[in-house]
């Protein structure tokens, strides 16, 4: 009992700092659901009314056009949501009133979650709303598919998180932090995937990226599940746009489940322990 | 005397090859108000982030009384900061409102539940700051700002209060209330620490003050006891009417005469060139004596009793901050010449 009591008063602080920290960010959280909302409005509503706008057959094929925005969803909301996460106690200096008054990882773990709720409610609201409007064009039930692809989603999220937060841990500014991460996630993976894929096609496939692992979102929502994984796509010939020469363009369409989720799995604790080295190390 | 609550054992603190704190022995007796006096860079902030544990010493330690025991070493003890409130470098918020911020501090204490609402209102309505209990911090100027700084410091009754520099950025009135504060903390018999390079702040408040100097405690008393190693210690006198230009030489020499065993003969030119010396704009005299507590006394009779009919005087006070000043001054002057170098990079 004492025991239990103990382990209770030491995690109130981190529970106090999740609820602190959803009340602190309650302005940035209303601005993403607004503009979740609107996505969802936007992709899910009014362009299917668009008359030459066919609706897609299936209630999964609406799914995966609606999940399209979904990576970049998650993409700014985890920039925005976990680049000051560490980085501003040091730079705002606000780390002088509360470092003296809670343990600094319980500190940063209530940061943590209490961003992670509302990154989690921004993405879940998307879902909602898709699935409502899939229940509207195709009624029900909802395909379970789409719960599956929530669940990868939420790891998706955590993972970019995670690859934040260590972002957060060294570096000076949150502005900078923003830019750098976003930078990365946005541009050099996809940049780095290219190449890959030109150099090595099919050879090599880019686990690294996790704009890649990403694609698992949508990947896990076709049914059967891409076999083969990599596809070749042949453009120009005839008498077409590049003078009759032809253009062979290779992709890998998602990850397999078990590698993108252990793949994932290792993003989170990787950058995890990194963050929690680095932030060990660094001073006010 | 009250028992030690905190204490330093040769503290120290290196940031690569600079010692920012080096070696430092320092008693905190309960209920006192010590000054860590020294300029900017000396080494205070580092040490009272060391007892806030932001930073870890090299070497040598700090020990708290906690509340059921004897001294513990800090690193040690995991629930101390309750027993001590901190306000480190300027106060910098999160951009809330007081009354959420203070909630949320007193939380992390784990200060009585129902009773944190009537000590957020007691607190922001001793420092004035009742109407901006809603207000978010960034709206607040920057002496609210301190303020708020001293009551999060406060918010769960600490029974050690450690404010560095709580009067940076202050204009001179709200500095009076910071005094005013904490004299009001030491009525309560809390024990104040507070670091500062304003000598005048620290000299009004505090009991006892520790001059340090490039990482080390060059001196730990009170500042009239400090003053001993001064040869000369100065008294101001405020007159009652403005001395008669005419008359100001013959009572001069009058008053020359009369105190002459207690004066400072050996005066040091820079300090002044005369032991007595009258003001007409303040209306008062300048007296650099011995410095001895019996020759204040003696002084202060003579002018009572033999100038009864030259002047009245109205008020007999040593300015403890130019005192102060002088003090430091001398002891790192010693301590240069005691230590050859007073810097040691480490080595």
């Amino acid at each position: 009992m004492e025991i239990r009591k103990d382990y209770y008063t030491g995690l109130k602080p981190v529970l106090y700092t999740i609820v602190f920290e959803v009340k602190k960010q309650k302005k940035k959280f209303y601005v993403f659901v607004g503009i979740t909302i609107l996505i969802a409005f936007l992709v899910g509503y009014v362009l299917m009314s668009i008359p030459n706008n066919l609706l897609p057959d299936t209630q999964l094929d609406f799914f995966i056009n609606g999940l399209g925005f979904i990576l970049y969803l998650t993409l700014f909301a985890a920039c925005l949501f976990f680049s000051g996460i560490i980085c501003s106690e040091y730079s705002k200096k606000t780390g002088f009133i509360v470092f003296p008054k809670i343990n600094k990882y319980k500190l940063i773990l209530g940061k943590y979650f209490g961003n992670l709720t509302l990154v989690v409610a921004i993405i879940t609201i998307y879902y909602l709303l898709l699935a409502l409007l899939g229940f509207y064009y195709y009624g029900g039930p909802i395909n379970t598919l789409l719960f599956s692809s929530y669940a990868i989603a939420i790891l998706y999220v955590i993972a970019l998180s995670s690859f934040v937060t260590f972002f957060s841990s060294f570096m000076r500014s949150v502005v900078v932090t923003i830019i750098v991460t976003f930078l990365i996630l946005f541009i050099g993976f996809n940049i780095a995937d290219g190449i890959v894929l030109l150099v090595l096609g099919d050879k090599f496939e880019p686990l690294y990226s996790l704009s890649y692992l990403g694609t698992l979102i949508t990947g896990i929502l076709h049914s059967p599940f891409p076999d083969p994984r990599y596809v070749e796509f042949t453009l120009g010939g005839g008498d077409g746009a590049f003078g009759g020469r032809e253009f062979t363009i290779g992709q890998w369409i998602t990850p397999s489940i078990g590698m993108g989720i252990t793949l994932l799995l290792i993003y989170i604790i990787g950058f995890f322990l990194l963050a929690a080295i680095l932030f060990k190390r660094r001073q006010l | 005397m009250s028992e030690v609550v905190l204490k330093f054992e040769k503290l120290t603190k290196k940031f690569g090859n600079f010692t920012a704190v080096n070696g430092i022995n320092l008693e905190v007796h309960r209920g006192e108000t010590i000054g860590l006096v020294g300029p900017n860079g000396a080494g205070k902030t580092t040490t009272i982030k060391m007892i806030a544990k932001i930073l870890r010493p090299n070497s040598g330690r700090i020990l708290i009384r906690t509340d059921q025991s004897d001294l513990e070493d800090l690193q040690k003890v995991s629930r101390t900061t309750n027993q001590i409130g901190f306000l480190i470098d300027i106060p910098a918020f999160y951009n809330m409102t007081a009354y959420q911020l203070l909630r949320y501090f007193a939380n992390l204490h784990n200060y009585p539940k129902d009773q944190i609402d009537k000590r957020i209102n007691e607190l922001l309505e001793l420092f004035k700051l009742t109407e901006w209990k809603h207000e978010k911090v960034k709206n607040f100027s920057k002496g609210m700002t301190q303020k708020l700084g001293i009551i999060q410091a406060l918010i769960h009754n600490p029974e050690i209060i450690i404010l560095d520099e709580p009067q940076t950025g202050l204009d001179p009135l709200a500095r009076v209330e910071i005094r005013r504060y904490i004299r009001e903390l030491q009525s309560l018999g809390k024990t104040v620490f507070v670091a500062s390079h304003m000598l005048y702040e620290i000299s009004e408040v505090c009991d006892k003050i520790a001059l340090i100097n490039y990482g080390s405690i060059i001196g730990f008393d009170t500042v009239e006891n400090l003053a001993h190693i001064l040869k000369t210690s100065e008294l101001n006198c405020v007159l009652l009417e403005p001395l008669k230009p005419s008359e100001l030489e013959s009572l001069l020499k009058k008053l020359t005469e009369k105190l002459h065993p207690y004066l400072d003969h050996d005066l040091d030119p820079k300090i002044s060139m005369i032991p007595i010396k009258y003001f007409p704009e303040q209306q008062g005299l300048k007296i650099f004596y011995d410095g001895q507590n019996k020759s204040k006394g003696e002084i202060l009779k003579i002018l009572i009793k033999e100038f009864e009919n030259d002047f009245t005087v109205i008020s007999f006070t040593q300015p403890k901050t130019s005192q102060l000043e002088r003090v430091y001054t001398e002891m790192v002057k010693n301590n240069k010449l005691n230590n050859g170098v007073v810097r040691k990079n480490g080595n």
